[in-house]
C-alpha cells in the first residue's frame, strides 16, 4: 500500500505518492521512495512524471522566481524545462518529454499561479513526512556578503561623523579669510620703506 | 525616502524583527496579494482591484514619504510604479512558507 500526500495552495496542488524506507526504520506514513508525483494547476493540463524529473522542475521554478525578483533576465532553459517571461505578468513554461515523438507541453501561467506553485514546492520541501534529495539551496547569507555588509555599515558609521566635522571646520575657518585686515600690510610696507 | 528628518541607522535585531513581521503579515494577507497579482494579469476583467490597490498605495506614499524625492516620485507615477509594485508583491508571495523569514532576508540582501 502506497502513501499519498497532497500539498495545496489556492489553485495549485501537488500530490506525492510513494513508500517509506523500512530499511531506515521509518514510520508507515513517511515517504522516502517516491514513485509518482502530480502537479495540478487549475485550468491547465496535469503535469506528472518520474522522481528524477521532480527535483529539476522544482529547481527550475526556484531559479526562475529568483531571477524574476532580482531584476535579471528571467529565462531558464534546460533539457527538461524552459521557463521564459512573456511579460511582467505572464510566464511561458515548456515541458519537454523524455520520450521520443512526444510534443512538448506548453503552459502559460500568471504571477498568481507561479506563486501558488512555488508555495506548493515550499510545503513539500518543509514537510517532515517526505524525504527528497534536495539540492543545496543557499539559505544562509554567504559569508563574503555578510562581511561586505557589516564593513559597509561600520565604514560609514566610523567615517561620516569626522568627515562632517572636518568639512564644517574648513567651511567655518574659510569665512575668516574675509576678515583679513589690510592695515597690517600697509604698516609693514611703511616699516620697510620709511620715507 | 520617509517624511522624517531623523536618520537613525536600523539595528540588526530591529531589521530581523521587521522581516519577521513582514513575513507573518504576508502569510495572513496572501489571498489578497494573490488577487492583486491576478487582477493585473487580466486587467480588462479585474481592473477594479488593481486600481483600488494602486490608489490606496499612492495615498499612503503621499502621506508617509518625502514626495520631493525622485525615487518617491517614481513610486507615485502610475505608468512607472507597476513593475516595482508587482515585484514587491511577488517577493512577499514567495515568502509565506515556514522558511519565509530566511527567504525574504536573502532577497533583501541580494537587492
Amino acid at each position: 500500500m502506497q502513501n499519498k500526500l497532497s500539498f495545496h495552495q489556492s489553485s495549485v496542488s501537488l500530490e506525492i505518492i510513494g513508500l517509506p524506507d523500512y530499511s531506515n526504520n521509518e514510520n508507515k506514513d513517511q515517504i522516502s521512495i517516491i514513485s509518482q508525483w502530480k502537479l495540478t494547476i487549475v485550468d491547465k493540463p496535469l503535469i506528472e512524471g518520474k522522481i528524477e524529473h521532480l527535483v529539476p522542475i522544482m529547481d527550475a521554478f526556484y531559479i526562475y522566481s529568483n531571477l524574476l525578483i532580482k531584476n535579471e533576465i528571467p529565462i531558464y532553459e534546460s533539457k527538461l524545462i524552459d521557463i521564459k517571461a512573456d511579460n511582467l505578468h505572464i510566464h511561458n513554461i515548456v515541458l519537454k518529454s523524455s520520450k521520443a515523438n512526444v510534443k512538448p507541453l506548453v503552459l502559460k501561467i500568471g504571477n498568481s499561479l507561479l506563486s501558488d506553485t512555488i508555495n506548493c514546492f515550499d510545503q513539500l520541501n518543509e514537510s517532515p513526512k517526505v524525504r527528497i534529495k534536495k539540492r543545496d539551496i543557499p539559505n544562509k547569507i554567504p559569508k563574503k556578503l555578510k562581511f561586505v555588509l557589516n564593513n559597509k555599515v561600520k565604514f560609514f558609521n566610523f567615517f561620516i561623523p569626522p568627515f562632517f566635522a572636518i568639512c564644517s571646520l574648513i567651511l567655518f575657518s574659510s569665512s575668516f579669510i574675509y576678515f583679513y585686515s589690510p592695515f597690517e600690510n600697509i604698516e609693514k610696507k611703511e616699516l620697510i620703506n620709511p620715507e | 525616502m520617509r517624511k522624517s528628518y531623523v536618520n537613525n541607522n536600523i539595528k540588526v535585531n530591529e531589521f530581523d524583527a521587521l522581516i519577521k513581521i513582514t513575513v507573518e503579515m504576508s502569510k495572513y494577507l496572501y489571498p489578497y496579494i494573490r488577487e492583486i497579482l491576478k487582477s493585473k494579469e487580466d486587467i480588462k476583467e479585474n481592473s477594479i482591484i488593481w486600481n483600488d490597490f494602486n490608489k490606496r498605495f499612492i495615498e499612503l506614499i503621499k502621506e508617509r514619504f518625502n514626495v520631493d524625492s525622485i525615487r518617491v516620485k517614481k513610486l507615485l507615477n502610475q505608468t512607472e510604479n507597476g513593475e516595482i509594485i508587482i515585484k514587491s508583491l511577488l517577493t512577499l508571495s514567495f515568502c509565506i512558507s515556514n522558511q519565509g523569514y530566511q527567504k525574504l532576508k536573502n532577497f533583501l540582501y541580494d537587492f
